[in-house]
């Protein structure tokens, strides 16, 4: 059942898939994106049709932007810079990939980036090495050079006094990927990083009458929430009346059901509902298949392991795959 | 590689089992085909069970012996196919296409009669015509399940054939057809046995490549018949013929027995042995081959005949004793009454409907068996392999436990020949789960087949091995279409299929199911498109996962869009179909494609958009562009039209337009009223509040020729006030700080200026 359908140029650190699955951003070393593109939607043959330098250093992430607003890419740098290109025909120039947006750096890296849709706006969530979170948000949708910064924060549940020289090697980010005209946005942010009170994963919610965001959830047992998170996943809901998040951190992968309506303080119910044992190894990613019942990760045990549910609401590893040559 | 299975089976894995936490974790490949170590992986989902993993090797530096080899490798694993190995894709694909209309169809009517019972398919009248439609559905998807032939009939029949083989036999269509005889066909419950035996009579050989069957069994004799000159010698004819009549075909025995040596001086024609048997019963030679006449044309033989036969038999003369006991034998194999409605074609034996018939007829024809058992004529057949055999064939007619177990080869084989010669009045699940159990005692399989877990399931009447054993061993097809036959046959599976399973998120059994085999559709370029009628059949979460599905595809392929678009108006869609084509209006305007990106933008409605594309198109307003250019912009003006009324500024642009046209008509030999047309256009633009301050200027020099039309002004003194203080107000707008000045020549403003002074006086005087 498995075949192999791309084969990656030398260099090439990290991949990511377009919301069909149909186009594929390969970033490599020394800064250079490839796309390959599927000619025909029935088949699996993949051919690369572009290849630009998109930046002087490394290429560590690659984020695709929502469907609706073209193809455009995020990409993160190993210098911490983060720029968005875009494929697009201008001027009456033939189609191709632009630079629209260098998003300043200062003295921090972008560990994180992902992109949510609001009822009018793109919005882009980007994480810090120094703690910081900024929300970014796009005005027109035709002009992806226009950002403007929307809300600047500290992932902390408490209106406590900023921390200062925070250091952070990680950050996960996961919006809820709920499409609808009713539905808030919201997003799940977890750190690795020196200081305990950023790392635990809290669920952010944006506040429309107070055009703010506030923490709505917090995703740790009282005694966990110093340890490191690696990664989250939102998974999508088909009709569930709790959200389900799944939150990696060096001890386990834990599942969280979230509940919808918040109590008097604006917080939501929270519940642990599952262990996954990592095998000792670190998580680096996690995803949810489009039905939101299935987990799958990998990380540094080199294998991709596969999640589900039982009648009873157990969870357990239903299978792994495994590379061999 | 250890620990690997070769064979990765269906991961389309539905957690209907309650012990999952126990089962092992499956282990699947991932060949990569990288020589050099492997760095790191990434994954992401396709659309339904696709995963793609991305495999990177370590960077060069690092491993001296990746020297020239790729960086790595993208490798897609559909986590589920079929759900059968057997089948492949092609045929699958044409399967799970058939089975959408049945299942559609059994949809819609049960829709339709719980909106006429209010809600309970319980009721008598509506009951029944349930159970009309789920027979119909269920012999429609059992018809598409083989596609096989019956193999075309020689006009000379090969006396030595005695195995049919049946083409490409399925264990889908096996199982299909149990369910369907345990849940559904409720007309043969009370000849269960019987159909049962037909059961393994079609589908014995599927079990003969993991088990000894009889089956292959007889497949071997009959290779081997071939060569063999003297068969009643052979002791592996009688082993044959024992092993097939335990398991009841009849009519193999009676051909395998027409072989014996007794047979071979045939010479007389039918009519002329029935009339010798009458008038001459005491030849036994031509009373042997009357009888045969009679069996093989299956033409009546009254029980008197039979009774008379025995008492011939057992008292006929040595030279003839061979033929009369192998002609004894086969026609009490081929009378042997059975519980049934009727037979089959080329079948054998004596139907009888109702059971006090069956029972009497049965008793009258294990009498005979016995009588000839006991006959004394036994001593006289000098033969040892035919009286040996014979006496073999009589012990299994009479149920000997020892024989029956020596004939079969596995404890379905086993169980079957029980019900026919031990057990012949076996009613009731719980008796037939009894004597399986028994039987699997005596003959455990070693390697048990998937479609023995499936039986015992049924007969234990345990509904969660029953979906268990489906989900494991036949795939989510079969789980999202069998469903309807359990519920429909059993309350008890009805509860168990339809209870809301908080821990899932409210979903039923039955709608798990339909989502996950749905997914599995999902994964294919060729099938998803019927995903959505199994979708929208889920109440719960279909319809969110269907909108899911139709976010993913690739809708700048016209093709998937328009086929999208047809799914979200089918079932009301709204939201996801706005999102859809937004999706293609963004990708075509994009693509320079402008024209198709305002269409779609507007099928969407997405007057946010649209009201983006017509602020760009302002930047045109008041630029010198070419023809073309010009075109281009008309027709995207034209294009937004008057439709979307809300989308700010397009009035203007409207109006711009009609001016813009009307200008350009204007030359220095056109006439006054052409020219007065223009002007009053340019009134009406700068008279209107939608006309942006920016444009005032940029207009007002577009049009100096108007200002400074040479036979007579076409703006009158009111206008040209309103111009003036226009411009004055533009004036004192300059002195903001986010005022813009137009992209224009240094002296447009005092040309303007002058122009509109020289047209106040020259308007002054003539009115």
């Amino acid at each position: 059942m498995d075949k192999a359908i791309i084969k990656l140029e030398e260099g090439t650190t990290c991949t990511a898939w377009n919301y069909s699955g149909h186009r594929l951003a390969a970033g490599s070393t020394d800064g250079t994106l490839f796309v390959f593109d599927s000619t025909d939607p029935a088949s699996s043959v993949f051919s690369g049709s572009s290849k630009f330098k998109v930046h002087e250093s490394s290429i560590v992430k690659v984020v695709w932007a929502p469907p609706e607003y073209g193809d455009v890419v995020a990409c993160i740098c190993a210098d911490g810079s983060l720029l968005l290109w875009e494929e697009v025909v201008e001027d009456s120039e033939l189609l191709q990939w632009k630079l629209c947006k260098c998003f300043d750096r200062i003295s921090s890296l972008v560990l994180d980036v992902q992109f949510g849709v609001s009822q009018t706006s793109l919005k882009l969530v980007a994480a810090y090495s120094d703690g910081q979170v900024k929300v970014f948000e796009l005005l027109d949708p035709f002009e992806l050079k226009n950002w403007q910064l929307q809300a600047e924060f500290q992932n902390v549940i408490e209106s406590v006094s900023k921390f200062g020289n925070v250091s952070c090697r990680s950050a996960s980010i996961a919006w809820n990927p709920l499409k609808g005209e009713i539905q808030q946005s919201s997003f799940v942010l977890g750190f690795d990083s020196d200081t305990p009170h950023l790392n635990s994963s809290k669920v952010w919610e944006f506040d429309q009458d107070h055009q703010r965001w506030l923490p709505v959830a917090e995703l740790a047992l009282p005694a966990d929430k110093a340890d490191p998170v690696s990664t989250v996943a939102w998974a999508p809901n088909i009709g569930r009346p709790y959200e389900l998040i799944a939150v990696a951190t060096c001890k386990e992968i834990a599942l969280w059901h979230v509940g919808s309506n918040p109590d008097s303080d604006g917080r939501l119910s929270v519940e642990k509902v599952a262990m996954l044992s990592t095998h000792d190894s670190e998580v680096w990613q996690m995803e949810w298949d489009m039905s939101g019942m299935t987990l799958a990760t990998t990380g540094s045990d080199g294998v991709v392991r596969l999640w589900q549910c039982n009648l009873n609401g157990v969870w357990h590893e239903q299978a792994t795959l495994q590379p061999t040559s | 590689m250890p620990g690997l299975t070769s064979e990765p089976d269906d991961l389309a894995m539905v957690p209907v089992s309650l012990e999952t936490e126990n089962q092992p974790v499956v282990n699947y490949p991932l060949r990569h085909g990288l020589k050099s170590p492997i760095h790191r992986l990434s994954f992401s989902w396709a659309c339904g069970n696709t995963l793609r993993v991305s495999v990177f090797r370590k960077p060069q530096s690092e491993t001296a012996d990746g020297e020239g080899e790729a960086g790595g490798r993208v490798v897609e694993v559909k986590l589920s196919n079929s759900g059968d190995e057997e089948v492949d894709a092609a045929r699958w694909r044409r399967m799970a296409y058939s089975s959408v209309t049945p299942f559609a169809l059994l949809q819609s009517r049960k829709h339709s009669l719980s909106a006429a019972s209010r809600m309970s398919l319980d009721i008598p009248p509506y009951k029944a015509e349930w159970w009309e439609h789920v027979i119909e559905y269920s012999k429609e998807i059992s018809s598409l399940l083989s596609d096989q032939k019956p193999p075309p009939k020689s006009i000379i029949e090969d006396a030595k054939s005695v195995v049919n083989e049946i083409a490409a036999p399925v264990c889908l269509k096996a199982a299909w057809e149990l369910l369907e005889i345990f849940y559904i066909d409720k007309q043969s419950q009370s000849w269960i046995p019987e159909r049962l035996l037909d059961w393994l009579a079609d589908y014995n050989s599927l079990f003969s490549g993991t088990l000894p069957t009889i089956h292959s069994k007889l497949v071997d004799f009959q290779q081997e018949l071939v060569g063999v000159q003297v068969v009643e010698d052979d002791p592996n004819y009688w082993d044959a013929m024992s092993s097939a009549l335990a398991v009841g075909w009849l009519e193999t025995v009676v051909k395998l027995l027409r072989l014996h040596g007794s047979y071979r001086f045939d010479q007389l024609s039918s009519r002329e042995a029935v009339y010798l048997f009458y008038r001459v019963p005491k030849s036994i030679t031509l009373c042997v081959f009357c009888l045969r006449d009679l069996t093989t044309g299956c033409t009546a033989m009254s029980d008197d005949k039979v009774d008379f036969l025995v008492l011939f038999v057992s008292h006929c003369s040595s030279l003839a004793s061979k033929n009369g006991l192998v002609e004894a034998v086969a026609v009490l194999i081929s009378k042997m009454p059975r519980m049934r409605p009727s037979l089959r074609e080329d079948n054998l034996g004596e139907c009888y409907k109702t059971k006090p018939d069956f029972m009497k007829a049965w008793e009258k024809w294990r009498t005979q068996i016995s009588k000839l058992d006991c006959s004394s004529y036994w001593l006289q057949c000098d033969h040892r392999q035919t009286r040996e055999g014979l006496k073999n064939l009589i012990q299994i007619m009479l149920g000997n436990p020892t024989v029956l177990s020596n004939a079969t080869f596995n404890w379905m084989e086993l169980f079957i020949s029980h019900f026919l010669y031990v057990r012949p009045f076996t009613a009731g699940l719980e008796s037939m789960h009894n004597s399986a159990k028994k039987c699997m005692q005596v003959k455990p399989a070693s390697i048990p087949h998937k479609l023995f877990g499936l039986i015992l399931g049924i007969l234990g009447e345990n509904t969660e091995v029953v979906l268990a054993e489906c989900s494991r061993s036949f795939g989510p097809w079969m789980m999202a279409h069998a469903v309807e036959l359990l519920t429909a046959g059993s309350t008890h599976a009805e509860i168990l299929l339809h209870e809301e399973h908080s821990k899932l998120g409210g979903v039923s059994i039955e709608e798990l199911h339909r989502l996950v085999y749905a997914q599995v559709l999902s994964s294919h370029a060729l099938t998803w498109q019927i995903a959505p009628i199994y979708l929208t059949s889920c109440i719960k979460q279909g319809i969110r996962l269907l909108e899911n599905l139709l976010y993913k595809q690739p809708v700048q392929h016209s093709q998937i869009l328009l086929k999208s678009i047809e799914i979200c108006r089918l079932y009301e869609l709204d939201t996801i179909n706005s999102n859809i084509m937004r999706i293609a209006g963004v990708h075509h305007w994009k693509h320079g494609r402008k024209g198709s990106g305002v269409f779609w933008l507007q099928q969407a409605r997405d007057e946010f958009r649209l009201n983006r594309i017509a602020k760009q198109l302002f930047d045109f307003v008041g630029k010198s562009v070419s023809d073309e250019g010009f075109k281009q912009w008309e027709g995207l003006i034209e294009l937004l039209g008057s439709e979307s009324r809300t989308a700010g500024g397009l009035e203007f642009l409207n109006k711009y337009r009609d001016f813009r046209r009307s200008l350009l008509q204007v030359h220095g030999d056109t006439p006054t009223d052409a020219a007065r047309n223009a002007a009053e256009a340019l009134v009406s633009l700068m008279k209107n509040p939608s006309t942006p301050q920016r444009f005032w200027l940029p207009l007002l020099y577009d049009s100096l020729k108007l200002l400074m039309w040479q036979e007579r002004p076409l703006v009158n003194v009111s206008q040209t006030q309103l111009l003036l203080n226009k411009l004055q107000e533009l004036s004192m707008a300059r002195l903001r700080p986010d005022f813009v000045e137009a992209d224009l020549p240094s002296d447009a403003l005092s040309s303007v200026r002058l122009a509109l002074a020289t047209n106040l006086g020259r308007a002054i005087l003539e009115e």
